[in-house]
């Protein structure tokens, strides 16, 4: 498969050009990084056009930060302590944004602060209910639940919580290995839909992790998915993936925190297997438009990249 | 087995892919969109003024393949229109496939939209290039053959935005330069005011377009010279252009149009509603830009530095040629650079001493006086030709310019260059 180099999620989006590019900090053209000519690798809309048209039309400048709506949300289950499924309604064009493997979205209680707001995966999005799942954790995510406060403000759609995403959506008729614990549960599911919709043959690991609940199972079996639970990812979870590895399959979905991901790549590397891994991104973010710089990770080449905008092979991001 | 890979089709990388195969290499030819011979593909002036001296010399040096093919497939010969004598016009619509067959013809691997992203270095030594498709092309040397016009955003900064030329960047992806990648840094041509780039000098009318008149003119004697009026001649557009060549009063009043197949109009753009206005092009269209009405391409934003063995400097195994090497003008340039650098490439690898063209020959002393122009800041403002401007006022001073095929085969001879191209080193 392709060889992923760095780009950005948002390129050609109605997103693009961005902030970033206003000051010269655009992750992906050379001219709006402030060199003096075109050094860039991108087959589609040159970006420096659409700035240089958007500038031209600033009198209907179209908005380029994402929307922020406030809406009414309810828990649908406590999956496990702290752990709960909620639902909101989202208006048609934002749930149609949220429907792909990594989107997620920024949420906050409409009275706190813009600085409360924490990003969340989405995990299903029927008609124009999404669902994601909630951990009550640090002080950011246990402010929704504030005196039975059952409103939130959603901000979105941001696209960049899959590295590798650009396999998920491309990829048909192939093999794959979906391997989900505990939290990356719920970004499993929207991958597991789209690949599944291409034709692909999926077997999915499964591991509670510390929800102490598989909650996806259901979902992954009516998309004719080959499930193999396991108690524990760590104990059961790799001695299997060393089995399946066997089949050879064309890509791999590792959802879950980076140890997860680690892990993995190491069995590949004892096997001396080379083959694409999609990854969950972990990376903490508060902005999501690559302002803020809480998200920027170092590639094993040494590029800064931020991560909530940035595209590459989780791989990259593992020193050497 | 000596592998050379060379990026970009061009002309000049279609000259470096012969000579090198012709010295008995494995040749690899890497070209970005589906056709060969870059803007060559809507050219086609060769032979005018001094150019008619290194073709001969390319020949006389066994590397005159190309030269063989265009006059094969010229439209017209020794035609003259202002400033320039004894032209030749190939048709640009026939030329691409000749030349692939020219190419096929010695074994070399033509890959198509193959777009190099990307290489492989191991301290001053390309390894491998890296195609979008992820594949890795290794090779011993490499020639960096990626001109240095566009995309899409050089033209926006430095012209008039995409005009949407014959390069086709926004299908096939922006030209990538080696030389770049390899972390060398490169040179920016400017314009008289000292901003980076030139835009390219003449655009293309699609000849049926034309009043049936002029059509047939054009087509009978390959030329035709019609007066500006004067109310939308524009005097102060000639410093912007790349073929300085060109860049004579007598083009600011008339509009000449060259039959290469494509009715070539000598200036770098018109807007349409003006062009409209003058007898026979009541209803002209352009062909190449398709938007010749606002602009061209802008060129010369990224040369590569290199010395008189046209060998990258600060790399080892990368050689350089065309538009990419110096700052000059046309497919004459462009293939005897072309040849020299795909034999040095070749020399490379076989560890020999590199060649350097003397300068008792228009093609070596060419290239020794532009890479002097170069180091100086007023050079960089200059393009150079064997067709006209400065350097063929120098070639005629020199006494380099020359007619006569038994005098230049002569002077190869006595540089003891005498079908050097077609000698196999391996």
């Amino acid at each position: 498969m392709k060889n992923l180099s760095l780009y950005c999620i948002d390129i050609n989006s109605r997103y693009c050009p961005c902030l970033l590019a206003e000051t010269n900090h655009c992750v992906f053209c050379s001219q709006l990084k402030g060199e003096e000519s075109c050094n860039c690798n991108w087959q589609g809309v040159c970006v420096l056009y659409e700035q240089h048209w958007q500038k031209k039309n600033s009198a209907h400048t179209k908005e380029p930060l994402r929307s922020e709506i406030t809406t009414k949300f309810s828990i649908t289950e406590e999956l496990a302590k702290d752990i709960y499924l909620l639902k909101f309604s989202v208006p048609q064009e934002l749930a149609k944004e949220l429907n792909k493997p990594g989107a997620f979205v920024f949420l906050r209680a409409p009275g706190d602060e813009h600085f409360c707001r924490f990003p969340v995966g989405v995990m299903k999005v029927s008609e124009n209910e999404a669902y994601v799942v909630i951990e009550k954790i640090g002080p950011k995510s246990t402010r929704l639940f504030f005196n039975n406060n059952t409103e939130l403000v959603v901000r979105g759609p941001y696209h960049n919580g899959m590295f590798g995403q650009p396999w998920i959506d491309k990829i048909t008729g192939g093999k794959i290995l979906l391997i989900a614990g505990g939290m990356g549960q719920p970004p499993a599911l929207p991958a597991a839909i789209k690949l599944s919709q291409n034709h692909n043959k999926i077997v999915a690991v499964l591991a509670p992790g510390k929800v102490g609940h598989i909650f996806i199972a259901k979902e992954l079996a009516n998309l004719g998915i080959d499930l193999r639970p396991v108690v524990s990812m760590r104990k059961n979870g790799l001695p299997l993936l060393k089995e399946l590895l066997i089949e050879k399959p064309d890509l791999i979905v590792s959802a879950g925190p980076d140890e997860q991901h680690y892990a993995i790549v190491n069995v590949l590397q004892d096997q001396g297997l080379d083959i694409p891994m999609a990854a969950t991104n972990n990376a903490p973010m508060c902005c999501g438009e690559g302002i803020c710089g809480s998200c920027i990770k170092e590639t094993n080449d040494n590029k800064k990249i931020r991560t909530c905008k940035v595209q590459t092979d989780f791989t990259y991001l593992i020193p050497y | 087995m000596v592998k050379i890979v060379v990026v970009g089709g061009g002309w000049a990388g279609c000259a470096a892919a012969l000579a090198a195969a012709k010295c008995g290499a494995d040749v690899v030819l890497l070209e970005r969109t589906d056709l060969l011979l870059g803007t060559g593909l809507v050219g086609g002036i060769f032979r005018n003024n001094g150019r008619y001296t290194a073709a001969e010399e390319a020949i006389a040096m066994g590397g005159g393949d190309m030269f063989v093919a265009m006059d094969a497939n010229a439209r017209h010969k020794d035609i003259k229109f202002p400033g320039h004598n004894h032209a030749s016009l190939y048709d640009v619509t026939t030329m691409e496939p000749l030349i692939r067959k020219v190419l096929q013809n010695y074994g070399i691997v033509i890959k198509t939209k193959a777009r190099v992203v990307d290489i492989i270095k191991y301290g001053k030594k390309v390894q491998g290039v890296i195609l979008d498709n992820g594949e890795i092309t290794t090779g011993d040397a490499f020639v960096d053959t990626t001109g240095s016009a566009g995309p899409m955003g050089n033209c926006l900064r430095y012209g008039n935005g995409c005009a949407m030329c014959i390069l086709r960047c926004p299908s096939f992806g922006p030209r990538i330069s080696l030389t770049a990648l390899a972390e060398i840094k490169e040179i920016m041509g400017q314009k008289m005011d000292g901003t980076y780039g030139a835009m390219s000098g003449s655009c293309k009318i699609n000849k049926d377009s034309l009043g049936e008149e002029l059509r047939v003119k054009l087509e009978k004697e390959g030329v035709a010279v019609l007066p500006i009026p004067e109310n939308i001649q524009r005097k102060s557009s000639l410093g912007k252009k790349a073929c300085s060549q060109y860049a004579l009063p007598e083009y600011a009043a008339n509009l000449i149009l060259l039959d290469t197949g494509h009715a070539k109009l000598m200036t770098s753009y018109f807007p349409l509603d003006d062009l409209r206005t003058i007898p026979g092009l009541e209803s002209a269209r352009y062909e190449d830009p398709y938007a010749g009405g606002i602009g061209n391409s802008m060129r010369y934003l990224g040369i590569a530095p290199s010395n008189n063995s046209l060998q990258v400097l600060g790399m080892d195994n990368l050689f350089c040629a065309g538009e990419k090497s110096l700052i000059l003008v046309g497919h004459t340039e462009a293939v005897v650079t072309g040849l020299l650098c795909g034999h040095n490439a070749v020399r490379y690898c076989l560890d020999m001493q590199y060649l350097e063209l003397p300068r008792t020959i228009a093609c070596g002393d060419f290239i020794m006086f532009v890479h002097e122009c170069m180091n100086q800041d007023e050079g960089l403002k200059l393009r150079y030709t064997f067709a006209g401007a400065a350097y063929f006022e120098r070639m005629k001073n020199l006494s380099l310019y020359s007619t006569s095929r038994a005098e230049i085969s002569a002077r190869v001879a006595e540089a003891g260059l005498t079908d050097i191209y077609n000698t196999c080193l391996i």
